[in-house]
């Protein structure tokens, strides 16, 4: 279709790549602590994450 | 109706926002299956946003006892439960006047 001809594909690929820093950073950042609970606490943020992600698609969608 | 907890006693704050934050995940989650579905029955959807946003609160509300790192992320979470009860809020809303709209011209 006509969009994905006239989405850049770079721009894309480096919002992908921005995307993924972020989450890896985040993990790093609270892997290396070896507590219990710091991985749970890594999951329910990216629970959160995944919720905001949806209800910005229902707001968005009008 | 979730039991009160005491995070002094023993118990780490991260720990009870985590548990909290896992409820109003679950409910907000069900709210958006449905909402998400075009034919889904949005008066449910409104049901369970109003159940997860009533944790988001419990969950929000909770003091965070631990220092440094154990700190952090409780706070992040925190943060996020804020942000997604902003916006669980306001997805209500709408879903509510949008019901309400359509029982009027029913």
């Amino acid at each position: 279709s006509t969009t994905t001809l006239t989405t850049p594909q770079n721009q894309v690929e480096s919002l992908l790549h921005e995307m993924a820093d972020e989450a890896g950073l985040d993990l790093n950042m609270e892997l290396p602590q070896g507590q219990t609970g710091s991985v749970g606490a890594s999951v329910a943020s990216t629970e959160q994450d995944e919720l905001s992600q949806r209800l910005a698609k229902l707001r968005d969608q009008v | 109706m979730s039991a009160k907890i005491n995070p002094s006693k023993g118990k780490d704050s991260c720990e009870v926002i985590k548990s909290y934050h896992k409820q109003a995940f679950e409910y907000i989650s069900k709210a958006l299956r449905i909402d998400e579905d075009d034919t889904g029955e949005k008066e449910e959807a409104v049901q369970w946003y109003k159940k997860g946003i009533a944790e988001l609160e419990r969950g929000i509300t909770v003091e965070i006892t631990g220092r440094g790192d154990q700190y952090e992320r409780a706070k992040r979470l925190q943060d996020k439960m804020v942000n997604n009860l902003t916006m669980a809020k306001d997805r209500l809303a709408l879903l509510e006047t949008t019901l309400a709209s359509k029982r009027r011209s029913d």
